[in-house]
């Protein structure tokens, strides 16, 4: 059997290939490396990786999980947030001039209004989350093109609040 | 000794109720648990004996509706109500209510709460008992006023909610014409916090550390120290590291801190657990800054150095016990060294990001001389509502150079995964070399972007392991791929839901 996989690594994608060999010997290609383990599944969910190999590194544990829309792994004491290839991120400031909810939370206040040039690093909305206020920003300078978000409103993680018209430069 | 009370509730949720639920077992009090409706699994509710549902999810319409917890304490026959931190805590009307309703409150008496709770009266009460204190004003008149009164002072100042805690409402200002803006922010922060947008000016005390002293007093006019904590590293006020004892802090100046809030406590006639927090600057001054009339979120680094179980002291001592018998005998001296890290949903590489949502798996250290005070488990939804915090790390170790390596290590073993949290960005502070000197100041993490500036790229490794987990354990990552055959069932259940007999509260009559 085999898995293959794409994720984003910087700025390029890698594609990932998992090949099972033979008993619990697993081949992995990542990009144009190759690399070759032993797998065991520990009782906790996590798998005992011992590399194959003359440079091989020592042996590690690995827990993996999906998170959002990716991929989060903890190996040899960090966690990794792996995205799916070319993946906009759906939340946070973006740099499409649409202003999301970075998570689930109350708008307090809407700073701009439907016609009105804002700055890139201007405060459009302030969102309250998690008992703290955070303020959005839409990335770009432009026009305000409309404005879905209310004083008061909750809003789901991903939401779009409002939407700013990249100016013409 | 006999239970001091039958049954109690727990105001509280997450990890601070499950460390209660903890002391109140120990001592054979019955717990009763109150959730707000996306709380209704949450850790506490189901360490708890009986639960109760209050209904609604955000903290106004549950945990800080007094008239709804005032109800659940009836209609479950508890006696006494323990707040835990934060939402009512620090509430005198509501220990008043508590009192009226004639129930017993686990914490200080309202009439101590009211001069001690906000931090004008604190600061009236501190200058009065002859305790240093930050230049500042003493009551909120108005914008105008404060920024007056800012001007006055010299910038930086800090403008801070008079009713604050947990650093909510609370904001340094370098610029005057930030003034204003940082004022009506935080003015709506405390007022969604603490339900009062009253704010103070005081001059910022800088460079300087966070060091907090731990009261006890009883209800017969027994105070005493249990020493210093420091919280130096901090993020926008909110605590990230703690440690008992602090680096900076001697044997004299733990006396001269501990005799300070001692007497601050005994004027205003104090009782049971509180912390009085201070700013100690590079000379060795100290200035108070505010008690916070409660148990602390750090209170296990106490704990672990002086050998205390302060919930159960709590209980005895609201119960009407004498500190003079509940310590006797007892060497109260700082043994050893005891740091914290507060385990939190959030990422701190992009911008301390808050991170709700289902926690996948969830892998707690364990050890000689490791603590984890949690209030999650695998498979607990992150709801949005309320504090970030999932959990606390603690570690007690001979000297602070070991308590360090073994908080390293720890949190290299806490495994939280299904969403973003700071585990790795502690263990950032715990290895850098400041840090490890003891060199700390309230602005450590901001002169170290380093420490925030994001994760690596994913390793060949990392890359590998995530294709290899999807393969071979497919049932339990719910993704396709086929399995092996070689992995056991999923292993998401947490000991929490596998506890027998856990009886719901019915509601109806």
């Amino acid at each position: 059997m085999s898995l293959q996989r794409e994720f984003r690594r910087g700025d390029a994608n890698v594609e990932v290939r998992a090949e099972l060999l033979a008993g619990d010997h697993w081949r992995v290609r990542v990009g144009d490396a190759q690399y070759e383990f032993r797998v065991a599944a520990l009782g906790d969910g996590g798998l005992r990786l011992v590399p194959v190999g003359t440079d091989a590194g020592p042996a590690c544990v690995a827990y993996g999980a999906p998170a959002g829309k990716g991929f989060q792994v903890r190996v040899d004491g960090h966690t990794f947030m792996l995205q799916p290839p070319a993946a906009r991120r759906a939340d946070g400031d973006s740099k499409d001039g649409m202003v999301r909810a970075p998570m689930t939370g109350t708008v307090i206040t809407v700073l701009c209004r439907p016609g009105e040039r804002v700055a890139a690093d201007q405060t459009l909305v302030v969102l309250s989350a998690m008992k703290m206020e955070h303020k959005l920003t839409a990335g770009v300078a432009g026009t305000v093109q409309s404005v879905a978000a209310s004083d008061g409103s909750t809003v789901e993680q991903g939401a779009v609040l409002l939407v700013v018209q990249r100016a013409e430069t | 000794m006999a239970p001091p009370f039958r049954r109690v509730l727990i105001a509280n949720r997450g990890e601070i109720a499950v460390r209660i639920c903890r002391g109140l077992r120990e001592l054979g009090i019955e717990s009763v648990a109150v959730h707000s409706e996306v709380d209704r699994r949450c850790a506490h509710v189901l360490a708890a004996d009986l639960a109760f549902p209050l209904g609604g999810n955000t903290a106004a319409e549950s945990y800080l509706d007094i008239g709804k917890i005032l109800a659940a304490a009836k209609a479950t026959g508890a006696v006494a109500i323990h707040p835990g931190y934060g939402f009512l805590s620090e509430n005198a009307a509501f220990a008043r209510a508590v009192r009226t309703a004639g129930l017993t409150f686990i914490g200080p008496n309202p009439e101590a709460m009211d001069r001690l709770g906000s931090k004008q009266s604190a600061r009236a009460a501190a200058l009065q008992a002859a305790v240093p204190v930050v230049p500042g004003t003493d009551q909120d008149l108005g914008d105008a006023a404060l920024i007056a009164a800012a001007k006055q002072i010299g910038l930086p100042v800090m403008v801070k909610a008079s009713a604050g805690g947990g650093g909510r409402g609370m904001r340094a200002v370098a610029r005057e014409a930030d003034l204003a803006a940082a004022i009506a922010a935080s003015r709506r922060e405390a007022k969604a916090a603490f339900g009062d947008d009253r704010m103070i000016v005081e001059q910022a005390v800088f460079p300087a550390r966070h060091v907090e002293i731990q009261l006890l007093g009883d209800q017969h006019g027994n105070v005493v120290s249990l020493h210093e904590r420091e919280c130096s590293v901090q993020r926008r006020h909110q605590k990230v590291l703690e440690e008992s004892p602090s680096p900076a802090v001697d044997e004299l100046l733990r006396q001269r801190m501990g005799d300070a809030a001692v007497r601050l406590a005994r004027s205003v006639g104090y009782d049971n657990a509180g912390t009085a927090e201070f700013l100690l600057d590079e000379r060795g001054q100290f200035y108070f800054l505010e008690v916070n009339a409660r148990l602390q979120v750090e209170h296990p680094v106490t704990e672990l150095v002086t050998g205390t179980d302060l919930v159960h002291l709590q209980l005895h001592i609201a119960a009407g016990a004498r500190l003079t018998d509940l310590l006797a005998g007892r060497d109260l001296r700082p043994r050893g060294h005891a740091l914290e890290a507060r385990i939190c949903a959030e990422a701190p590489e992009q911008g301390y990001r808050p991170a709700a949502g289902l926690l996948r798996f969830v892998q707690q250290a364990t050890g000689p001389g490791v603590r984890v005070d949690s209030g999650v488990y695998s498979g607990w939804e992150v709801p949005p509502f309320y504090d970030s915090m999932l959990a606390k790390l603690v570690v007690h170790a001979p000297d602070r150079a070991t308590a360090c390596v073994r908080m390293s290590q720890a949190l290299r073993d806490s495994i939280y995964l299904g969403i973003d949290t700071n585990v790795d960005f502690l263990r950032r502070i715990v290895d850098d070399p400041d840090f490890r000197a003891g060199r700390l100041r309230t602005d450590f993490i901001d002169r170290k972007p380093q420490l925030t500036s994001g994760t690596a790229a994913a390793s060949d490794l990392a890359l590998a392991a995530a294709v290899l987990c999807q393969a071979v354990a497919p049932a339990r990552n719910g993704t396709a791929g086929g399995g092996t055959g070689a992995t056991a069932g999923p292993r998401t259940l947490a000991v929490w839901q596998q506890l027998p007999g856990l009886r719901l509260w019915q509601t109806t009559p």
